[in-house]
Order: structure tokens, then sequence, then C-alpha cells
């Protein structure tokens, strides 16, 4: 582990080329190289160019709007954010969640991880996969997978649609919905909704069960490419449940070194500050976690559909169990470490969320009355959860008017940014280091990328070094804003 | 024999001492308001309400039906200005519903809705507004207030207190409490009281409901603010 | 690819992406749309800048200076542009920032927190400079529709898009008008 090419000793003179922005991920990020005259990598970034500061802004609103306000942090997992958020928010109204309440948002959770996995893969990564990495560009999107594959490209569609469904069905609404409040849900399932989703939850086993073999088979298929693409080893972070399972919305925290060794195992969240903290630098939005044990340099580590499927002990449904252990058997450990090997790890729990689905479809709780619970006052809250592209963390601090007076979020994505770093430097000194550079080579950048599946949304742009004054003008050539930004990077309005 | 009015062309009867909008009100008609609520003296201030009687634009909720009057109200012209009203009302406020809790209770939003409002169309003010949340069951947010005045009403009227106020003037314009610190924890609201329950936006909340009603069973969800101040609909 | 075939642009400004998940809420209709339509520039395509399109879709409010190049790139270049969603069209959830200084704004995120090492506020020339508020698409460029919702549903965005696409002026039932 080293941060070579982070930052070139001799910027000066270098060449600088761009990808931006980078496509078919969700949120804005961009990707810059420094070349020399013979092409060689002397720095590769990756940054994250947002800023939107809901840390600062929710500050004042009272809790109970949170779950809502925050979940538009993100298109893709907003049930994630609610969730995560609504169990910080558990803590501060003291709740012991009812069974129904309980059941009731993991059910909202698994169709949310079912569909961003499947979006993921079949709308966003496929292309890449089906086609070649340098592909043509005019075809590298879902209308052609569409075109070549299009029994894939339907399954794909209609997996989305059924975890949209059951997140519909759930919260009222398939994007941004209101399911989840303080201590409970709002709404339970009726039979004739239940009924609905189970008309249709063996097929999306049987259409799970094909993407499994899809990506296995083209993984397999070039097993030392897909190995070797990105490769790097690092720590791996997720929750797991108490008999060491897979549990995508509670646990402890479990880390792991690249060695397989126990970092930490079994932490209570509410302490997460005691095992993580976080670094900023300067040429990006996105924090660098890092395990505090190990220190910044040594301490960061992956999360996400591989660290998950890594660092459980068992899956707690039988066919993805089952392709759990052959993924584990394959190569004697060293896909378990590879870049592209994510797809796979994701495919394997989308299959899990469509089991786990069909399981509470059956249980009668679902339909119980019971939905909020209240308890002794709390004034600080943290919640934890697994979100599709890894664990997700709300910290909530009120003040006696029941109002936010501090939050911290650490999202998905932002555990995963020196590790996208990462590959994005491996691929570079793999595949483009002293090569005359064309847009597919260009595009094996963001392969890596989009192993993944990075959630940008949760960042803005910045303030460089040079003084600067930027002026926005309206339709009608009038100044609307102006901002200055001094020498020290500090702005005035 | 009872005395009419005509609405559009409709007969609508009224009784002495009635205004246009009772009448209206009465007889299932629906010309859309804001800061009129039946259960209180009118105020006129939102002026959505305007119809043209005979000629002149005058607010129906004070202007008194008078036997013979010929009133227009659902035509285009009309409903622009009414557009145009509420469209400023959006601006001049931080009404930003994806984060608010009275979203699809919202009267606001539902005379919006209903009006056919795809853009608030002109440049926010985007004003520095405080909440105050220092009542232990009632919260009010004055990013959200239109200045109606139904909570001053409600607060004078029904509950005999005098709770609330509006202070300055224009774009100034301030929903106030009266007590010593400014703070409505410090006056005497209860949350049983009708001005906590009357606001037609998210500017007066009760607190920790927030989200209670899944989203399908709120009461623009599905029917009109048209029909839910008529009556009419299939409830 | 087809000569007559409808060109559309797409693209996220300070958004969530959400709108273009509620794009692809149309289900299997998609298949359909694809049949009548093709993608320029998009987070779904590879293609990078914008070139000449018959329908523009911008999603997301106007949060830094590259946010206003990436708008101005799409009004030269599509015929008609739409706002989609609360962010374009009012600034959404992310306005809720326009009250607070911005440096506070950064201050909170990148120096105060508990558990940071090596505070300080991103300022690399890579990053591109903020605003101080978040601005509506429509303060910084002609729109020609609005399409209001946080984000519009599936059902909503297909009516809107036929609607355009078979020359009817776009209408939304009640059920489909939604700020929220």
């Amino acid at each position: 582990m080293t941060f070579e090419l982070e930052t070139a000793a001799n910027p000066e003179g270098l060449k600088r080329v761009v990808i931006e922005p980078v496509s078919r991920v969700e949120g804005h990020g961009k990707v810059t190289l420094l070349l020399d005259d013979d092409n060689r990598v002397h720095q590769a970034r990756f940054h994250i160019v947002e800023f939107r500061g809901f840390e600062k802004f929710i500050q004042g609103r009272p809790y109970w709007e949170v779950p809502v306000i925050v979940q538009r942090l993100c298109g893709i997992c907003p049930v994630s954010h609610n969730l995560g958020a609504a169990k910080a928010m558990d803590m501060i109204v003291g709740a012991q969640l009812t069974p129904t309440a309980e059941k009731l948002r993991r059910l909202m959770h698994l169709g949310q991880v079912l569909q961003s996995h499947a979006l993921h893969f079949y709308y966003l990564a496929s292309p890449d996969l089906l086609f070649g990495f340098g592909s043509d560009v005019a075809r590298r999107n879902i209308v052609g997978v569409a075109a070549a594959y299009p029994d894939v490209a339907r399954q794909g569609v209609a997996l989305r649609k059924y975890g949209q469904e059951v997140i519909r069905l759930t919260s009222g609404k398939r994007i941004h919905g209101t399911g989840a409040i303080p201590g409970g849900v709002n709404k339970n399932l009726s039979p004739e909704e239940r009924d609905i989703l189970l008309k249709d939850i063996d097929q999306m086993i049987a259409w799970s069960r094909d993407a499994v073999e899809l990506i296995k088979k083209i993984y397999c298929d070039q097993a030392d490419f897909h190995n070797g693409f990105g490769y790097f080893k690092s720590c791996f972070m997720s929750l797991v449940r108490d008999d060491g399972a897979l549990d995508l919305y509670h646990g402890g925290l479990r880390a792991r070194d690249e060695h397989g060794q126990t970092i930490f195992d079994h932490v209570d969240y509410s302490n997460y500050w005691d095992y993580i903290h976080e670094e900023v630098r300067s040429w990006s939005y996105m924090k660098f976690p890092f395990i505090r044990s190990r220190g910044r340099e040594e301490g960061w580590y992956r999360v996400g559909p591989l660290a998950r499927i890594n660092n459980c002990d068992f899956i707690p449904t039988p066919l993805a169990e089952t392709e759990r252990k052959t993924f584990k058997a394959f190569g004697g450990g060293s896909a378990t470490q590879s870049t592209l090997a994510y797809h796979w790890a994701r495919m394997i729990e989308m299959l899990h969320c469509a089991e786990g689905i069909q399981g509470l479809l059956h249980d009668a709780d679902l339909l119980g009355t019971d939905l909020v619970s209240r308890g002794e006052r709390a004034l600080r809250g943290v919640g934890v959860i697994e979100a599709p592209r890894g664990t997700l963390i709300h910290h909530y601090r009120i003040n006696e008017d029941e109002l936010i007076v501090r939050a911290n979020l650490i999202v998905s994505t932002t555990h995963n940014n020196q590790a996208m770093n990462e590959a994005v430097r491996q691929v570079a000194l793999q595949y483009l280091d002293g090569q005359k550079l064309t847009e597919g080579l260009l595009n094996h950048i963001e392969v890596a990328i989009r192993a993944f599946d990075p959630c940008l949304s949760c960042a803005t742009h910045a303030v460089g070094k040079m003084p600067l004054e930027v002026e926005l003008v309206d339709a009608g050539g009038n100044i609307i804003d102006r901002l200055n930004k001094n020498s020290d990077g500090r702005c005035d309005a | 024999m009872s005395k009419t009015i005509t609405i559009d062309g409709l007969a609508v009867p009224f009784q002495e001492g009635q205004t246009i909008m009772d009448a209206a009100l009465a007889s299932g008609v629906y010309i859309p308001h804001l800061c009129h609520n039946p259960e209180f003296k009118p105020h006129g201030s939102c002026k959505l309400c305007t119809v043209n009687v005979n000629g002149r634009n005058v607010a129906s909720c004070t202007m008194p039906a008078v036997e013979g009057q010929q009133v227009l109200s659902d035509i285009a012209e009309l409903n622009a200005d009414r557009l145009a009203l509420t469209q400023m009302l959006f601006v001049e406020g931080n009404h930003l519903c994806p984060a608010c809790e009275k979203t699809g209770n919202c009267q606001l939003q539902a005379v919006a809705y209903y009006l056919g409002m795809m853009s608030p169309h002109y440049n926010h003010f985007y004003p520095q507004r405080e909440a105050d949340a220092s009542h232990p069951d009632v919260m009010l947010d004055r990013n959200r207030c239109i200045y109606c005045e139904l909570c001053v009403r409600a607060s004078r009227e029904v509950d005999g207190k005098n709770v609330f106020g509006l202070s300055g003037r224009g774009i100034k314009t301030l929903l106030v409490v009266n007590s010593a610190s400014g703070l409505l924890g410090d006056t005497d609201l209860a949350v049983t009281d009708k001005a906590a329950h009357v606001c037609p936006t998210g500017a007066i909340l009760i607190k920790r409901h927030g989200y209670a009603v899944p989203i399908g069973q709120r009461v623009f969800d599905h029917i009109t603010i048209k029909d839910v101040q008529t009556g009419g609909g299939d409830e | 690819m087809s000569e007559n075939k409808v060109r559309i642009a797409t693209c996220s400004l300070a958004g969530c992406f959400g709108c273009h998940m509620s794009l692809l809420d149309i289900d299997e209709r998609l298949f359909g749309l694809i049949e009548l339509v093709e993608f320029d520039r998009s987070p779904l395509t590879d293609i990078k800048r914008c070139g000449p399109c018959d329908i523009g879709i911008v999603e997301g409010g106007v949060c830094n200076a590259e946010n206003v190049h990436v708008l101005k790139e799409f009004r030269k270049n599509c015929k008609v542009l739409v706002a989609i969603g609360a962010c374009a069209i009012n600034g959404g959830v992310p306005a809720m920032r326009n009250n607070i200084d911005l440096w506070d704004c950064f201050q909170e995120v990148y120096c105060y927190e508990g558990g940071l090492e090596c505070g300080q506020i991103p300022n690399d020339p890579e990053l591109p400079l903020p605003f101080d508020k978040v601005h509506p698409i429509s303060e910084v460029v002609k729109v020609d529709y609005f399409l209001p919702g946080c984000p519009p549903s599936g059902d909503a965005i297909w009516k809107f898009l036929t609607d355009l696409l078979n020359g009817r002026e776009p209408k939304l039932d009640y059920e489909m008008l939604h700020f929220d």
C-alpha cells in the first residue's frame, strides 16, 4: 500500500489529461493525470468536485424532518439514507422497534439494495463487461446492451423495477419516500400489496441467479485479466450480525486487514469515532477515512459488496451462501482482493436480497399494526446501515428544543475514497503508462472506478489558490452572484 | 324566495349578510383562496379569491353578496392572476416542498397544483427567516409563513388569547409572538389551541408528528383543493 | 443510429441523480423510447460533451462555475431545454444552504468535526469555484419547460416526453403534478 502517484514530485512541465465527467456512475467526479513527454504517469487523482453541505444546513431543523431531508443526498440509495437517519433518530426517541417496524424497514432496504445493484450492473457497468473496456463509445451504454443482449437488458430492467416497487409499497414513493420515521414506520403492508410482491418474487430469484451466473462466466472466462485489473490489497470493513452473518440492516462493525486478520470485531457503531478518523486533502471534497489504530497511511480500507462478502462468516440465505462459497474458493482467495470482483460480490448480494425479500413476504408481522415505539429521550443518535455501496454512518446531536445542532455523515463512497484512487493509479500504471492515450484506454480508468459503484452525489466544487473573481450572469446579462476567491482560498461573496 | 347571484353563469343563492365567498362555499362553488377560512372573520389579504363583479375586480371573501350580481371567477384572466400571486408567495418565502413535512397537506402547494403551476417563474428571494422551536409541543417555522393571519385570528377570536401578530411592512413583514423574549415557548399558547392547527402551510406545526401520514393518504394526494374545500370529488 | 431519431442529452448539476433514476422508472417503456430517441451526453452514456440535440434535460441547480459551463453548453446545443425536478426549478434541498455563509459551511464540514485530521478547506485548482448560493437554472439560461417533482414520477416523465415527442404541449394530470 503506497501513496505513489498521488502527488508528482515536479508537476511543472507535465501534461494534464482530464476525464470529466466520469460517466456511468452516480454523481460528479473527475480524474486528472499528469504525464511527461513519454506519457509516463507521474500523478493520478480521482477528485470529488461537489460540495453540498448537508451537515451544516440541517442544523436548526427538527430531528423528525431529517430522515426525509437527508435522503436527498442520493437518488439511487435514498432509502439507505432515510433508514440510516431513522436509526439515529430511534436512539434519540429511545425506541425499541416493534417487529413489524423492523421487518418493514428490512424489506424496504432489501428492495433498495436489489434495485441499486441491478441498476449498477445492468445499466452502468455491463456495457464494459459485455462489449470490452475499449469498445465503441457509441454502443457502450444500456441502449447498446438492449440491442445486442435484449434478454439481459430486459431482466435488468425488470429486477430494478421490482426493487423500486418494494420501495414504493413500503415508503409511498419509488424515490424519496417517507416510510421510516423516528421510532418506526408510517405504514404496514396490506395483504393486497404483499400479494403483488409475492407474485413475481420467484422470477426475481431466478433472474438473480442468472445474473450471478453471467458475471461468474464473464469473470472466469478471462480470470487472469480480471483478477489482475487494478489489483491491490487492502483492509475491509462492514457490519456483521452477532453470529457473523451478512446483515445489510444492522450489526456490529468488523474490520480485517489485507491478510484477513481481524482488526476489530462486533464493535458497537455508536462509538465509531474511536475506530475511524477522517483526513482532509486539499484536492478533493471527499474526505479520506482510515482505521485509527493503523494510522493514515496503512489504515485505509474498502467497504461495499466485496468487503461484506469477504468479511461475513456466512450468508443467511441458502442460494447466496452457496455462491459465496464458490466465490471464496475461486482462485484460492485472490479474487477476493480484486477490484473487478466487486461486480461478482454485488450479484451474490442481489441474489441474497431477492431471497431475503421472499422470506420476509411470508412473515405475518409485515401486516402488523404496531408501527411506532417511543422511550426515553436522548440528545445524540448514531445510525449505521450497509447501503448498496457500503457502510453508511449518520450521527446527530440535538438540543433541548429538539433541533439538530451537529451532524456528521460518512457515506459509503467516502470510505472507498483512497481505494478508488489506488485503483485508478494501478490501472494508469498497468494500461496507460507510456502509451498513446485513446478514449478506450481512458475508459479503463473509469472501469476501475465503476467497480466501486461510486455514489458521488454527496459533495461541491471549491476554491483554488489563485485570486479569482467569478460572476454569474443571468439570461438577461445581469449579475446575480459574484464570488471573490482570495489567495488564501477564502471566498468573499 | 331566496336571493341569488350568478357565478360563472351558475345561479347561487345567498342569505343577507353573506359574502360572495360564503355563498360560493355554501353552494359548492370553488373560488381559490388561502387567507380565508369560513371559521374566522374575512381578512382579504391574499387576493387569490379576487373575482370580477359586474366589471370590477374585488376580493370575494370580503365583498357582500348583493341580489343580481354577475360574478366571473373561473376565467383565464383571473386564473392567470391567481397563478402569479401564488408564484410570488413561493419565491417570497423558503417553500422547499421536498424538505417540508406539510407537503401533501399544504394549501399553498394544493392551490399551486390546482392552478397548474409548473415553476415559480419569478426569481427567488431566499430570505433569511428564523425557526422557533422553544415551545414544547408547537414549532414555528417562519420560512413558510405567507402572512395570512389565520393563526392571529384564531388566537384572538377562538382561543381568547393574543399569541400571534404581524410586524413590519412589505417584504419585511414578520410573524411575531406575544412574549417578552419573542419566543413561542414563553407565550400562553397551548397545543390544543385553534391557533396551533389552522396554518395553511408548514409554518406552524405540531412537534414530532412529521411524516406520520404515509404518502397516498395525505389530504391532497388524490383530490384537488377544489374538491376538498367544496366537498366534491370521490373521497 | 438512425438519422431521424430525436436526440436527447441529459445532465445532473447540483442534484442527487434522483431525476435520472426516475427517468429509468419508465421501466420497460425504455425499450420503446430508444426506438424513437438516441442519447447524446448523459450520465448513462460515455459521451462527455453535448453535441447538437433536440431536447436537453437538466437535473439539479447551479452551485458552482462548472455547473454554469455545462448548463450553457446544453443551452447552446439543445433546441428545447427542460428543467427537471425541484433542484433545477428552485434550487431544491441544496438551496437550504442559501441562508448560510458558505465559509461557515466549509468550516463545519472540513475543519470542526470530531475525528478529523489535517482539517483544511479543499482548495485545489481542479475543484470548481463554488457559488455562495444555489441557483435555479432559469436564472442563468432560458428554460423552455419545467417538470416539477422531487423527483417527478416515471409516469410523469413518460407523459411529458411522449407529449413532447408527439408534438403536443406537455400536460400533466393532477396525480402527476407534485413538488415533493
